[in-house]
């Protein structure tokens, strides 16, 4: 079934909170509705689902795989041209720092480059309901559902007090 | 607010000035500025265009001079290295600041972030001293392993054996790789802190600005997984690039500086390097506020709390910067081996010493003296002008330093006996600069303005989405009989 979304807009925070309130009680789940906002509210604020980030995964499994291929770069040249230099031994770890060093930094970088495109889930070809307000100032409190529902949804989002009309939009 | 008859209050009163409409006016404000674009600011757009023309012109002039002679390339060397210690370094005004929920720098973290931009052209200057830097071949000094005789353990030989030898440009091949990531995410930064004012643009901006806008805003819609993200990516992204700046000083101090000069042996000097960057970069956003505040219309926005925390941050880094230096001289002049010697008279007490005093009065004395005192420190007009001196004092620096190693470089029995330099051979005076030289200085500092005011036409200079959300933190309160302002920290 089509998805369609609807927008309500609100000036005061304590509104929007209220939106989310009526929308859960009318049934409607949390990944279903969302806040848009033009300043970073704290999370919580508007008794909203904390957002699920995998933020460290990306730089640290990166780091990993560089530092596993600087680590068998360096040690395995040391091993095939075995010199020894001012009587150290062949695997000093204070040469090999450095490569292993630049080596896990570079595959963080590239891993959370990959990272960041990869979450940000731009670009977003179809804004749904969206409205210039909210980055004038205004709180915007969208519902994303069957168009059986959007109704419920809309009546839910007028009873908290919406600043003008709602706004539909396509998913 | 309730008052007794005394006309003390007995209630207490929290004030903010959280609503929509302040939000809209903050937008509206700084949009306001931002869309128009001066006549004086086309005027200065020019002048700086065409001395990075003439910029081009000198280094079409060095690149057609070949490589051959390494000592005509010092100035050219300083130049990078200056780039890199101001420009690359200026983001790191907004990254440390934000990491310490700082609220002073919400006003200038956008003009500091612009600047990565300008690691295009860095990039671009870099590019011919991958041919200038000598290979390992000959036996020059290097922190990379190189073996001469390239003897294979054929056991070990299945993957390591590089074609027939260990490669003898690791230095070129890791510089360079650290060179691009850390521009890398200085744009990745610098997009990061953008996409929502691009979407203000998009929404509210007119014209090509608009246009610009809804392509480079990719859909944001504020959601708070958007902001969220947004957020913790910035914070990573802003550690890994000050991780990465002072990794890409140890190379370019190193490979770039300190391994041309027989004798100077010194595991303090790259961090000193890395220091020199963090003051240089103080002192660029510091000069990049005054003439936001003095001719880009922002005078409202950029006050007295930017540069008295910025000029509390440039005194410190001032003072670290005697710190440093002492600390290598005093190992240098105590030691007395004649190598450590030959150092200290190419680079303090011989042909530069004059240089020497001069970076002494600018980088350190004239800064301590001055902005000890609050009058000056707590001015608008005492810290850009400890910049200037500031950054003057380094640009001479980075001359004396890479002039002096690489008019060392140049004499090329020397390179196949780095470990030894006698007195004698150190040079008597300092190269001249040549036409190509001046016009590459001048052009490639003036192409890096060019570049951050090219930027601004798109990007707001200042970040609105950071200045609307400082209304969340900020509540008047009142404090027994008087009234407060209590700021608070977002999460």
């Amino acid at each position: 079934m089509a998805k369609r979304s609807v927008l309500g807009l609100y000036t005061e925070e304590d509104s929007a909170a209220d939106a989310l309130d009526n929308l859960r009680e009318a049934g409607f789940e949390e990944d279903e509705c969302e806040i848009l906002t033009g300043v970073p509210y704290p999370e919580g604020t508007f008794g909203e689902a904390e957002p699920e980030h995998h933020l460290y995964r990306w730089p640290l499994i990166g780091a990993a795989c560089g530092f596993t291929i600087a680590l068998l770069i360096t040690a395995g040249t040391e091993l095939a041209y075995p010199l020894v230099t001012g009587g150290k031994p062949i695997l000093s770890i204070p040469a090999m720092a450095i490569i292993m060093y630049e080596g896990s930094m570079l595959g963080a970088i590239i891993f959370t480059i990959i990272g960041i495109i990869f979450e940000s889930r731009l670009p977003r070809i179809f804004m749904g309901a969206y409205s210039e307000k909210i980055t004038e100032g205004h709180i915007g409190v969208t519902v994303t559902t069957d168009e059986t529902r959007t109704d419920a949804a809309e009546t839910a989002l007028v009873k908290a007090g919406i600043d003008g009309e709602i706004i539909r939009g396509w998913e | 607010m309730v008052t007794d008859p005394g006309n003390r209050v007995i209630e207490p009163y929290v004030e903010t000035d959280n609503s929509a409409e302040t939000r809209k006016a903050v937008s509206d404000g700084i949009l306001n500025i931002h869309t128009v674009t001066s006549n004086r600011f086309w005027q200065f757009a020019a002048l700086f265009g065409i001395m990075f023309v003439l910029g081009l012109i000198g280094f079409v002039m060095r690149l057609s001079s070949g490589f051959d002679d390494k000592g005509a390339w010092g100035y050219y060397v300083a130049l990078f290295a200056f780039l890199m210690t101001t420009s690359s370094a200026a983001p790191m005004v907004a990254i440390a600041p934000r990491i310490a929920n700082s609220h002073w720098r919400r006003p200038i973290s956008r003009a500091a972030e612009i600047w990565t931009l300008a690691g295009c052209l860095n990039l671009l200057i870099y590019i011919p001293l991958i041919w200038l830097l000598p290979s390992l071949e000959n036996g020059r000094r290097s922190l990379w392993f190189y073996p001469d005789n390239n003897a294979q353990n054929m056991e070990s030989c299945w993957v390591f054996c590089w074609g027939g030898g260990v490669p003898a440009y690791s230095p070129h091949i890791w510089a360079t790789l650290a060179i691009l990531g850390l521009i890398v995410l200085g744009f990745a930064l610098l997009w990061l802190s953008i996409l929502p004012d691009l979407a203000v643009l998009r929404d509210h901006g007119a014209g090509w600005q608009k246009k610009w806008g809804r392509k480079l805003a990719l859909g944001w819609r504020g959601t708070s997984a958007q902001w969220n993200w947004q957020y913790h990516r910035m914070g990573v992204v802003g550690a890994f690039y000050f991780m990465m700046l002072v990794f890409v000083h140890f190379f370019i101090s190193v490979e770039f500086l300190m391994v041309h000069v027989p004798g100077w042996i010194d595991s303090l000097y790259p961090i000193t390097h890395a220091h020199n960057a963090l003051q240089g970069g103080v002192a660029t956003v510091m000069l990049t506020m005054f003439f936001l505040r003095k001719f880009g219309g922002y005078k409202d926005y950029i006050g007295l709390d930017q540069f008295w925390g910025l000029g509390k941050l440039l005194l410190a880094l001032s003072l670290l910067w005697f710190w440093f230096w002492f600390s290598s001289f005093m190992v240098l002049w105590y030691g007395k081996k004649p190598s450590e010697q030959a150092v200290l008279e190419l680079l303090v007490k011989g042909p530069y010493l004059y240089l020497f005093i001069t970076i002494f009065l600018l980088v350190f004395i004239l800064p301590w003296f001055t902005m000890i005192w609050n009058p000056v420190r707590r001015s608008v007009w005492g810290p850009p002008i400890l910049a200037v001196s500031i950054l003057v004092g380094t640009l001479l620096d980075r001359i004396r330093l890479y002039v002096g190693a690489w008019d060392v470089a140049e004499k090329s029995e020397m390179m196949h006996s780095m470990m030894h330099m006698e007195m004698e051979e150190v040079p008597g005076s300092i190269p001249s600069l040549g036409i190509a030289d001046g016009f590459v200085i001048v052009g490639f500092i003036s192409g890096s303005v060019l570049i951050f005011m090219l930027a601004t036409r798109l990007i707001p200079a200042i970040n609105i989405w950071e200045r609307k959300e400082m209304l969340l933190y900020k509540a008047e309160v009142q404090f027994h009989r008087t009234k407060v302002m209590v700021m608070g920290k977002p999460r």
